[in-house]
C-alpha cells in the first residue's frame, strides 16, 4: 500500500512510501538552512525499508562524513536528509505530492533559528499567486514544467542547464 | 508604522558545498516568503524566502549556478554539485530573487510580506507553538561533535581557495 508519493520539481525523481512519517520536525540548523536555501527545513522520517524511489536516481551531497543529502541533479530540488547508518531517512516535506498531510511536531537546531520565525503568520499579504495579474498566471500555467502532484506513467522532464 | 529599512550591503553567500558563491552589493526592498506550489517544489520546503538583487548588483564570485526552467517564464538556480536552491528569476526581469538561507548572514535580512497564499499549508499556522528540542549541540551532542570535525559545508564567509566535497556520490 502506498501512503505518500512525491518527487522533485522536474519529475526526473519520484518516490513512494507506505508509512506515515514519524517525528516530523522543523530543523533550523545552519546546514539544513543551506541545503534548502531557506530559513529552515521540515524533515519527515520514514523507515528505509518502507521507502522506494520509483523513478530516476538521486544525487547525493555528503554534508559531513556522517550525513548525506539527496537532490535532483536536473532541477536541484532537495529531497532527503539521511544518516546512512540509521534505519530511517528524512524526506523534505515540500517534495510530497500533498505536504499538508505531514505536519511538524517538534523543532530542532534552535541555535540558528531566524529572528522572524514567530512573526511568519503575521506578515502582510493575503493574495494568491498573481491574483493581480491573471494573464501572467495563465502564461505560467500554460508552460508549467513542474511535474504534477501525482504519479505519471510517462514523463519527460524539461531539461535543466548550466547558466552561461 | 515604524520606518522599515533594508540592511546595507554588500552581502555574500553561496551553496552548501561552496562550489557556487555570490556577492550582492545591495538588496531590493522586497524580502518576502512565497508559499506557491512551485516554490515549495523548488526548495523541497513549505515556502521560499527570497530577496531581490538587481542584475547589476549581483556577481557570481565562484562557479556558476545550474538552472531549471520551471516554466517558460522563470528559472530556478541551484548548485549542480550539492543541490542548494539559490534563486528564482523571471525572464527579462530586473532582478534575481535570491534565497535568503543561501546568504552567509541570513539573520540580517528581514521579511516584509508573504505571497502565494493559495499554497500555504495549515501546519504553518501553528509554527510558533511547536515544541522546542533545544540546540543541535544539546539535542544530539555526540553526533554534533562528529559532524563538526567532518563538516563539508562552506563556511559563512568568502574564502580565497576552497575545494568543494564531491557531490553526486552514490
Amino acid at each position: 500500500m502506498t501512503t505518500h508519493t512525491g518527487g522533485c520539481q522536474c519529475g526526473a525523481i519520484r518516490y513512494a512510501t507506505d508509512m506515515q512519517p514519524v517525528g516530523v520536525h522543523v530543523c533550523h540548523c545552519r546546514m539544513c538552512q543551506k541545503a534548502v536555501g531557506g530559513p529552515f527545513a521540515v524533515i519527515c522520517p520514514v523507515l528505509k525499508t518502507h521507502f522506494r524511489v520509483t523513478r530516476g536516481e538521486m544525487a547525493y551531497f555528503h554534508s559531513s562524513d556522517v550525513a548525506r543529502r539527496g537532490y535532483c541533479r536536473d532541477c536541484g530540488t532537495p529531497l532527503t536528509f539521511e544518516y546512512p547508518h540509521v534505519e530511517d531517512l528524512g524526506l523534505l516535506v515540500g517534495t510530497f505530492d500533498d505536504p499538508s498531510q505531514v505536519a511538524p511536531e517538534i523543532q530542532y537546531g534552535n541555535e540558528s533559528r531566524v529572528a522572524w520565525y514567530h512573526t511568519l503568520n503575521s506578515l502582510p499579504g493575503d493574495a494568491p499567486t498573481y491574483a493581480n495579474d491573471p494573464a501572467m498566471l495563465q502564461r505560467i500555467s500554460g508552460s508549467n514544467h513542474q511535474h504534477p502532484d501525482h504519479d505519471t506513467d510517462h514523463w519527460t522532464p524539461h531539461p535543466g542547464g548550466q547558466r552561461q | 508604522m515604524t520606518e522599515r529599512r533594508m540592511p546595507e550591503g554588500p552581502f555574500s553567500g553561496g551553496c552548501q558545498c561552496g562550489a557556487v558563491r555570490f556577492r550582492a552589493l545591495a538588496l531590493r526592498d522586497n524580502p518576502h516568503v512565497c508559499y506557491c506550489r512551485m516554490c515549495q517544489k523548488a526548495t523541497g520546503n513549505l515556502f521560499t524566502a527570497l530577496v531581490g538583487v538587481y542584475h547589476e548588483n549581483l556577481t557570481w564570485t565562484r562557479g556558476r549556478p545550474a538552472e531549471f526552467m520551471s516554466s517558460d517564464l522563470a528559472a530556478r538556480g541551484f548548485c549542480a554539485n550539492c543541490g542548494t536552491s539559490l534563486y528564482y528569476r523571471s525572464n527579462g526581469g530586473p532582478h534575481v530573487s535570491m534565497s535568503i538561507g543561501a546568504f552567509d548572514e541570513p539573520h540580517r535580512i528581514p521579511l516584509w510580506y508573504q505571497l502565494g497564499m493559495e499554497g500555504k499549508h495549515p501546519s504553518l499556522m501553528h509554527l510558533a507553538d511547536i515544541e522546542e528540542a533545544g540546540t543541535t549541540e544539546s539535542a544530539m551532542a555526540e553526533d554534533a561533535a562528529t559532524i563538526r570535525v567532518s563538516n563539508h559545508q562552506h563556511p559563512d564567509h568568502d574564502t580565497a581557495t576552497w575545494m568543494p566535497a564531491l557531490g553526486a556520490l552514490p
